[in-house]
């Protein structure tokens, strides 16, 4: 990486995320004087406002420009969704992890702001409306709520903003408007009123795009370095082009995108923040032709692609509090970078520009953004070993999804073929057909804990209050079918209380937070004249999450196996050991963990008991109708989510002690498998990924495991392998030093770690104290040497 | 266990042998004792066409050997001591019979992996690993793995309640194992380390 590169990188990595009051008090200062009658143009005009008012930044040395916050890792607040209490302040200032500075002005300026969004921010429309049994399911943990701190998003740009610019897409929206007929159609005014916003919403940035160019001109006119002038020069000349027409060359395509997603970012602090989503495909033609015509070579490509990186990495996560921080920890905003898979008339969607942008990933090293190879059996494994390669490194990127099963899932939705190659994945493992499709993630459910309510007939034993319905005195049950149509019933009714809560605030959003600039880039927004949050997008798919299956299933077999079939246990003794966390009875929590049949070996009385979870959740989810004319559907991801669903939930019948973590995405409890890396992968593949929007599998290795070529094709031909059993995702963690000392410590949560010494491999935590020893030293030697 | 039983857990993985031209390695213990069971399962994974290895210490008779040599894919051979009274030392059988059965194998031509431990001091001497190469130089034997050392079982026998008998002995270093490697490689031999 050169100078410039490593400077701007280091800048990015160096500074503190802090919280930036200027968009909240913008913000508060336009709706207390906006009254504009029309949620969407009020909408318009405050993003208007804010792209008037806000800070300009260019920094030294940059050469894609724009900042969402004032200058990098500021970052905005969204009182109108979310308005921060002043404890709120002092938590994300002084927690431990993911914190954000806080100073004294912003404080001073968040306690002027408090009282007039009391009442009015989505947040508290929010907990006005829910029920008290939707408010005491969520403070069980039952499930989580992804509105209340941030609005919906999840979805990724398709390939418009290179064909078309702003004033173009506005004259898609006046001829739409032309169209509404006033005569005929009831819905005609509100979608004059929408389609208006969107053109004013285009304006806003087109006005903000035009201060960066009038800021880089002034910058070049003071700067007495040549070289750097030319530079600011360029910039000014870029932002006079995009985003408001369509991109000539890489560059303006790079610098279009990153405009549009500060637009789309500062109008909401949507989920998953926005990503260009296909990116090497979309950047590719712009590649060949700069190139050919000697424009560009691939250095500058590179350092340009380089620069963007940077600009994801500037921009931390909007802070979340309480269990909406819990549930995803992180600094990262899930802009997920997709490489390879197929074009859309399904050849192999590989090109120079994927090797490329697989370079500026390996060399980066940056938490943002996010990205992935989406591996298509079109695609040549000379792709998929260099992204081996980097996933080797051990620092979690890029994960590997099944882009064959991507666009058999969106197949199976309804999608057109066409748009379902064009699709891929989001966020975490989201399958969604991009540039056309609103799949909105509600909230994780958390499966262990309806069965404990279950195991306590409708009772959860952690308040002692009654949040379920009652199904049973579980110690009257005749047999595993009698329990299971129990859990049936339990699960049902949580479901239905979380969906009831999600039809009013899906229509909150679609009356309050109309979001017209999104709107602009998702097919058929303006066709329709109608909002990304109120059904305006092709396809429009609400989410419920499933978190841990394995734990869930474990604890199932574990009754069925013990209490039923083998008899050696009664119920009761199993619910005395529960509730007690199995104080006293550590033999007993020895035999339910220890022998035990387990998902993730390979074993169909395990592996059958996860299938008909699956079908279970499915059926009671899949299909409800959401108000915005589409379905629900299910995934299969936690996030860090698993880790506060534990820390809710009590004993769990596979020997789990209260509130340790359950089991992640989709992957075994921890130390669950035993029988290696084919076993898991075998299990994982026994649930239908095909109707799922997406699973998520997690693999450990050590480094050593993964060394030399062979190492890589080792782990090519899992892949590979997973992928050919309809797998949809699978992410490699290349194990640290540290989480070996940690295994030393508690063997019990890492029974799969397996570690390769000489030629040979074997389970860690068989090894003696002294050979572990070696082996963390060796892990940590290696990272350092690389 | 039985043959199909035995069948059944192989078949779970044939996904993974048919991406990576992988298969099934029968080892031990030492295989061939049980040469008619080895046989029956020869049979039924070449039903299959799933590719069987046989990983033997050589010491078995002759007559199973030479059944299980037309079926079989490929054969792991351990050769641990060229010099017999050295190998009745450490192993408390002769090699005679060894010797003859891999001569045996070279001579039907099966695929063969010459598999050599390198244990310091008693396996990795000069005069051993010159004899191993010769003895493979003239029965055209060209493909080996080295395998050094390690100390992986140390926790293994007290768990079982067993002697550890090389107490103290360290693994090679790095450095004689690549020597060998390259004493080995320039002979024309294909080496892996492990494997």
């Amino acid at each position: 990486m050169n100078d410039r590169v490593a400077r701007l990188r280091q800048e990015s990595l160096d500074l503190k995320p802090w919280l930036s009051m200027e968009r909240a008090a913008l913000m508060t200062e336009f709706y207390q004087r906006s009254a504009d009658p029309s949620a969407p143009i009020r909408r318009a005009r405050a993003l208007q406002y804010l792209m008037e008012n806000k800070t300009i930044f260019i920094g030294d040395g940059e050469l894609i420009v724009g900042e969402r916050g004032p200058s990098p890792k500021g970052t905005p607040s969204f009182p109108e969704l979310c308005c921060h209490s002043m404890e709120d302040l002092e938590v994300l200032d002084t927690r431990e992890k993911i914190s954000y500075g806080v100073d004294d002005e912003a404080r001073r300026i968040q306690k002027e702001i408090i009282p007039y969004w009391r009442g009015r921010s989505i947040r508290d429309l929010i907990f006005d409306e829910m029920s008290e049994e939707w408010k005491a399911a969520y403070e069980a943990g039952i499930y989580t709520e992804f509105m209340e701190q941030r609005a919906p998003g999840h979805t990724v740009l398709g390939d418009v903003i290179y064909r078309k610019g702003l004033l173009d897409l506005k004259k898609d929206v006046e001829r739409s408007l032309e169209g509404v007929d006033l005569l005929n159609d009831p819905q005609a005014h509100s979608k004059r009123q929408e389609l208006r916003a969107m053109a004013i919403a285009a304006d806003a940035v087109i006005r903000f795009v035009e201060r960066y160019a009038e800021h880089a001109t002034r910058l070049a006119e003071q700067e007495k370095n040549c070289v750097r002038r030319d530079e600011l020069l360029e910039i000014a000349k870029v932002c006079r082009h995009v985003p408001a027409h369509a991109p000539r060359t890489f560059r303006e395509a790079l610098q279009a995108y990153w405009f549009v997603h500060l637009g789309v970012v500062t109008e909401l602090n949507t989920w998953d923040s926005f990503c260009p989503g296909r990116l090497d495909q979309h950047l590719e033609p712009f590649y060949r032709k700069d190139v050919a015509e000697g424009k560009l070579t691939r250095e500058q490509a590179h350092e340009l692609l380089q620069c963007f990186w940077i600009k994801f990495n500037n921009q931390p996560a909007p802070p979340k509090v309480g269990v909406t921080a819990a549930e995803s920890g992180t600094y990262t905003d899930f802009a997920n970078i997709n490489n390879g898979g197929m074009k859309a008339d399904g050849s192999d969607g590989v090109n120079d520009v994927s090797y490329l942008i697989l370079d500026v990933i390996d060399e980066m090293r940056l938490l943002q953004p996010s990205s992935n190879l989406q591996l298509s059996k079109k695609n040549p494994d000379s792709f998929l070993k260099r992204g081996l390669e980097i996933v080797r490194k051990g620092w979690g990127q890029p994960s590997i999804f099944n882009a064959d099963m991507v666009v058999e899932e969106l197949l199976r939705q309804g999608k057109s073929i066409e748009d379902a190659r064009c699709g891929g994945t989001s966020g975490c493992v989201e399958t969604g057909a991009f540039g056309k499709e609103a799949y909105i993630l509600t909230g994780y459910f958390n499966l262990p804990k309806v069965l404990e309510i279950t195991l306590h007939n409708g009772i959860d034993p952690r308040s002692g209050k009654k949040i379920g319905i009652e199904t049973g005195d579980p110690r009257t049950f005749a047999n595993y079918d009698e329990l299971f149509a129990a859990f049936r019933k339990q699960l049902r009714h949580f479901v239905e209380i979380k969906v009831r809560g999600n039809n009013i605030i899906e229509r909150l959003y679609a009356e309050h937070m109309p979001a017209p600039f999104l709107s602009l880039f998702v097919d058929d927004c303006i066709a329709r004249g109608k909002d990304y949050n109120d059904g305006g997008p092709r396809y429009n798919s609400t989410y419920i999450m499933a978190v841990a299956p394995g734990t869930c299933t474990d604890s199932l077999a574990a009754i069925k196996f013990h209490v039923f079939d083998k008899k050696n246990l009664t119920m009761d003794e199993l619910l005395r050991a529960l509730n007690s966390n199995f104080k006293d009875s550590e033999k007993t929590r020895l035999l339910l963990w220890n022998k035990t049949p387990k998902f993730g070996n390979d074993d169909d009385y395990a592996d059958d008991i996860l299938k008909s979870v699956f079908d279970l959740f499915y059926d009671e989810v899949n299909g409800r109708p959401n108000t915005k004319g589409g379905t629900y559907r299910v995934n299969y991801l936690s996030t860090t989510c698993h880790v506060y669903f534990g820390s809710v939930t009590g004993a769990t019948p596979d020997g789990r002690k209260a509130w340790e973590p359950h089991s992640d995405g989709i992957s075994p409890a921890q130390g669950a498998d035993r029988k290696g890396p084919t076993a898991v992968i075998k299990s994982a593949a026994k649930l239908d990924h095909a109707r799922t929007g997406g699973t998520l599998l997690n693999q450990k290795f050590t480094p050593k495991l993964l060394e030399g070529p062979e190492g890589i094709d080792n782990l090519a031909h899992l892949v590979r392998s997973y992928f050919k059993l309809d797998g949809h995702h699978i992410q490699f963690n290349v194990v640290t030093a540290s989480v070996l000392c940690e295994a030393q410590k508690h063997p019990e949560k890492h029974r799969d770690l397996i570690v390769r010494v000489a030629g040979y491999s074997d389970y860690f935590c068989d090894l003696t104290k002294a050979l572990q020893d070696e082996i963390i030293a060796r892990t940590e030697q290696q990272f350092f040497s690389q | 266990m039985t043959v199909e039983e035995t069948l059944a857990e192989i078949v779970k993985d044939q996904v993974f042998f048919d991406e990576s031209g992988g298969g099934v390695t029968l080892s031990g213990g030492e295989p061939l004792m049980q040469a008619p069971f080895v046989e029956a399962l020869l049979d039924a994974c070449h039903e299959r066409r799933i590719h069987v290895a046989i990983d033997t210490c050589g010491h078995v008779p002759r007559d199973s050997l030479k059944r299980i040599s037309q079926k079989a894919d490929l054969f792991l051979f351990d050769l641990k001591l060229i010099d017999a009274a050295l190998h009745e030392q450490y192993t408390g059988v002769s090699n005679e019979l060894i010797l003859s059965n891999l001569q045996l194998l070279a001579r039907e031509q099966t695929p063969i992996i010459v598999r050599i431990p390198l244990i310091p001091g008693v396996t990795d001497t000069r005069g051993n690993l010159e004899g191993i190469r010769n003895l493979l130089l003239r029965m055209g034997l060209r493909k080996i793995d080295l395998l050094p050392y390690h100390e992986i079982g140390l926790g293994k026998y007290p768990r079982l309640q067993m002697d550890y008998r090389l107490q103290g002995l360290k693994p090679p270093s790095e450095e004689d194992v690549q020597n060998i490697f390259q004493k080995f490689s320039e002979e024309g031999f294909t080496v892996r380390i492990g494997g």
